[in-house]
């Protein structure tokens, strides 16, 4: 699974695509405080992208990929 | 023959939008005449209604855009909300030309140029104009014609608000970079809404933009709470800045070209974007004069030159001077230095650039523009009267300095050039096939065809070599020759042909839609299977096999399949199966068209026949089944009249027949009541070269398709009975009837028997009996090429042609049908 979601955390792997967009809503939506670890994350589909932006989730570690980290520290919130 | 070999629908797609294109430009101007000719409208939407579907069938964004918006456009006419002008014609036509254009090029090079997704784009826009103002004023056209059109001399400012958005330190590195020649684009891609169904992933087509410098991700509408939002929806847009060209980005997002935006980046608004709008007017009067000159010195004339400098310095100092707000000082000061930086390397001078450098480190550290200021004025004085009186003095000194740095950029944009050029070569060097005219290959088929029967010569010449001048080893030397000749002829001729073959598939592929449409029209079901689409055969002979085909497919749906209801009330699946299958079988291709509908009844047809006349008593009595059903090929059975009484088929099958025979072909039905009818047509794979059969009557040759000989046997006198006025024989146990072929052709002797009184018999195959023709004796078997008879000849129709033997010497070619 491109999207691990563990207790109080979601965590990304590698290229999360638009399949998983549903699931991650609804994660967010019954944990809002769940943080966010992008760190093993290389891309992630729009869908998501937009889920993460609305839920205005934390993030936990930012992607290692310098590229992806850029555009996603502009719009995401740090671990507060 | 094309570059495109493997992909037959887009070269049908070429040729039929060569023809729709041709079509939709007749009627634009005949509609100019009439412009309230509802039928022409109609016509007319269709028309690019189905060129617009077809394109949308390949990968050409371009071209489909164009007809889309056409197909808008004419949709509104033909609803009465527009009326036709001349103006909508004039941009139609312009937009089919460009159809038209593109149509080359994919045919040409395989795909449509990059460059053309603007023109697409602009025209596009400019049919749609119309639609938004009916009035299609060209202003307003003119305006919107231009979406992805660089607007940098338009509305310095106002352009890029999400400018401000990009992080100083890039903004002030992408304007560094302006001065060293590149050229920024700014996007604004707002993806639509629903393009996630279409497999689309608009953040990763923004992160994978060429160039990018920067971009940035924001909701096109606040977004909704978490428990609202609609995860499939795409509801964020993306800024992008990009140092990419304007091609290579136009080519990058050429299927969402509609939804983005592109500008050109004026270096101005990389500088200030983050001011006041209150100190934006005074910041860009100055940055106006000095970046308009800090771009490399080109002017010839020195006083000018110098002018300029002054300016620069000029304008530099007063932005310095400027009223501090700490939190642009930064911005401001780096703003600055890239100028002057700029300024000194495209003078040459890299000491002034270094100590600028210097300033810069030092003003910043300092947070006051101080440094610079003094740097500056310390160096005005210099600056100007050195600069202005060394290019005077020493003009090549300053343009061989000025080169470097002059000349990088347009290195690079040559570089990048020579890449877009090499990119199309390679393009054009791709394709490995030829284009050749069909009358070359015809000529060579000719050719190789007179090769063929030339070659027959050599036998004779061998014979003669031995039998009048008695050399027996020079015959032998030439029958040899001829082998090889013989096998090489052979071969170049297989090869020729395979240059003409083309797939059964161009046929069969218009039948899904006629299927579907006729079916749907007599409230059938119908499901149709195509096999061995790939097999081959001669051009003409595919082409001549496409309306026999339509004609057999449509009326095997109208009077062989059954309606849903009659087929379940007879136990049978409610879908009727139509099968066309082809399939070669030797030097033949065989296409078989099979239902599973109710059949023929024999019993009818042979009733049909009687009273038409076209069976006599004995027949309707003796026929059997099998022969009854092929008498729907009788021409006069074929008639409207008898079809309806039949319900059963009919209509045009002689049409069917005739087509078919003159393709050499036959045609034979198979039918079973209740169960269904099979048609198949059995086609020389060429046409080019006939074998025949030589026989010899009263002295003459002549000779006979061997796609009529059955077989060749001998018949005691004594075996052959008459019946009245009719030779019969029994032949390997049934009745044959055996005709004399002097008594067909009207030549008087009587047909030689050999020494134990025998009677050559040619068994063929005609009309679907067979018989048994009489003959003085056979010869060879032979390749012809045959030619029809000319003129007036040609209503001789005894015979099917003529054919130049290898002795030079005519042959005629019997026409077995119409002899007996």
């Amino acid at each position: 699974m491109p999207i691990e979601f563990k207790r109080n955390r979601v965590i990304f792997r590698e290229e999360v695509r638009v399949e998983e967009a549903e699931a991650l809503l609804e994660a967010l939506q019954n944990k809002p405080s769940s943080k966010v670890d992008l760190a093993a994350c290389t891309h992630l589909h729009t869908a998501n992208l937009q889920v993460l932006m609305a839920a205005g989730s934390c993030i936990d570690k930012w992607p290692q990929d310098a590229q992806l980290r850029t555009w996603l520290e502009a719009v995401l919130l740090p671990r507060s | 023959m094309s570059p495109l070999p493997n992909n037959p629908l887009l070269e049908q797609f070429l040729l039929e939008s060569r023809e729709l294109l041709e079509v939709i430009g007749q009627k634009l101007m005949q509609l100019e005449d009439s412009p309230n000719d509802r039928r022409m409208i109609d016509d007319l939407f269709r028309s690019v209604h189905t060129l617009k579907g077809n394109s949308g069938l390949f990968t050409f964004p371009e071209m489909t855009r164009v007809l889309h918006a056409g197909e808008d456009l004419l949709g509104k006419v033909r609803n009465g909300e527009m009326t036709f002008s001349r103006e909508l014609a004039d941009r139609l036509l312009d937009a089919m030309d460009f159809v038209g254009v593109l149509g080359i090029e994919i045919e040409s090079t395989g795909s449509i140029d990059a460059g053309r997704a603007a023109d697409s784009a602009r025209l596009g826009e400019s049919l749609r104009a119309l639609i938004v103002n009916p009035a299609g004023s060209a202003q307003s056209s003119a305006a919107k014609s231009t979406p992805v059109t660089t607007k940098s001399a338009a509305d310095p400012l106002g352009g890029i608000p999400g400018l401000s958005k990009v992080p100083e330190a890039l903004r002030l590195e992408a304007f560094r970079r302006c001065g060293d020649g590149e050229k920024f684009h700014w996007i604004a891609y707002q993806p639509v809404p629903e393009c996630f169904f279409q497999g689309d992933d608009p953040f990763h087509r923004a992160r994978q933009t060429p160039g990018l410098l920067w971009g940035g991700v924001l909701p096109s509408e606040p977004l909704p709470p978490l428990v609202e939002l609609d995860t499939y929806k795409c509801s964020l847009k993306f800024h992008l800045l990009t140092a990419a060209f304007h091609e290579e980005l136009a080519e990058y997002f050429r299927y969402v070209l509609d939804q983005i935006e592109m500008v050109a980046v004026d270096p101005l608004w990389l500088a200030i974007s983050e001011c006041e709008p209150e100190q934006r007017a005074g910041i860009e009067d100055k940055l106006v004069s000095g970046s308009r000159v800090s771009e490399p010195a080109t002017s010839p004339e020195a006083q000018e030159e110098a002018a300029a400098l002054t300016r620069i310095v000029t304008a530099q100092e007063q932005i310095l001077a400027f009223d501090d707000r700490p939190a642009w000082l930064t911005g401001r000061l780096k703003a600055v230095a890239g100028v002057l930086k700029n300024l000194a390397r495209s003078l040459g001078n890299a000491e002034a650039e270094g100590q600028v450098e210097t300033s810069l480190a030092a003003a910043q550290a300092s947070s006051s523009p101080r440094p610079l200021l003094e740097w500056l004025n310390a160096h005005r004085s210099h600056f100007a009267s050195r600069y202005v009186a060394e290019p005077a003095a020493n003009p090549g000194r300053v343009n061989v300095e000025v080169e470097p740095a002059d000349s990088d950029p347009s290195r690079a944009a040559a570089g990048n050039g020579s890449k877009f050029g090499r990119r199309a070569e390679d393009n054009q060097a791709g394709p490995r096939s030829l284009k050749v005219d069909q009358a070359k290959i015809d000529r060579l088929m000719n050719l190789i065809g007179e090769l063929v029967v030339e070659k027959n010569a050599l036998p004779y010449l061998a014979q003669r070599a031995e039998a009048q001048y008695g050399v027996r080893e020079l015959s032998r030397e030439i029958k040899g020759q001829y082998s090889v000749i013989n096998r090489i002829a052979d071969e170049m001729q297989d090869a020729i042909m395979q240059v003409r073959m083309m797939a059964v598939s161009t046929v069969f592929q218009r039948f899904p839609r006629l299927v579907r449409d006729i079916s749907h029209k007599l409230g059938k079901e119908v499901e149709l299977v195509l096999e061995g689409e790939q097999t081959e055969a001669d051009k003409n002979v595919i082409e001549a096999l496409g309306d026999p085909l339509i004609h057999i497919v449509r009326n095997s749906l109208d009077h062989g399949l059954e309606t849903p209801e009659v087929r379940r009330a007879s136990g049978k699946p409610a879908t009727g199966t139509l099968r066309i299958r082809a399939a070669q079988q030797a030097d033949r291709v065989v296409i078989e068209i099979v239902d599973d509908g109710k059949g023929v009844d024999p019993a009818v047809i042979k009733r049909k026949a009687y009273e038409k006349g076209l069976i006599d008593e004995a027949a309707l009595e003796r026929m059997d089944d099998r022969s009854a059903v092929n008498l729907i090929f009788a021409a006069g059975l074929s008639t409207a009249e008898v079809v309806s009484d039949l319900s059963g088929r009919g209509v045009g099958m002689d049409v069917v027949r005739t087509a078919v025979e003159k393709l050499n072909g036959t045609v034979i039905v198979d039918s079973e009541l209740g169960k269904g009818t099979s048609i198949r047509i059995s086609l020389p794979l060429s046409m080019a070269v006939t074998q025949v059969m030589v026989i010899e009557s009263d002295g003459q040759l002549f000779g006979v398709p061997m796609d009529h000989v059955i077989e060749t046997v001998r018949v005691p006198r004594h075996c052959i009975h008459r019946i009245k006025q009719s030779m019969t024989a029994v032949l390997r146990g049934r009745v044959v009837p055996l005709k004399a072929l002097n008594g067909l052709l009207g030549i008087a002797a009587q047909h030689r028997a050999n020494a134990d009184d025998e009677l050559s018999v040619l068994l063929v195959q005609a009309g679907g009996g067979v018989l048994g023709l009489l003959v003085d004796g056979f010869r060879e078997t032979l390749g012809v090429i045959q030619k029809p008879m000319p003129g007036f000849l040609s209503s001789l129709s005894n015979w099917s042609g003529s054919a130049l033997m290898g002795d030079g010497s005519v042959l005629m070619i019997l026409n077995i049908r119409e002899i007996v």
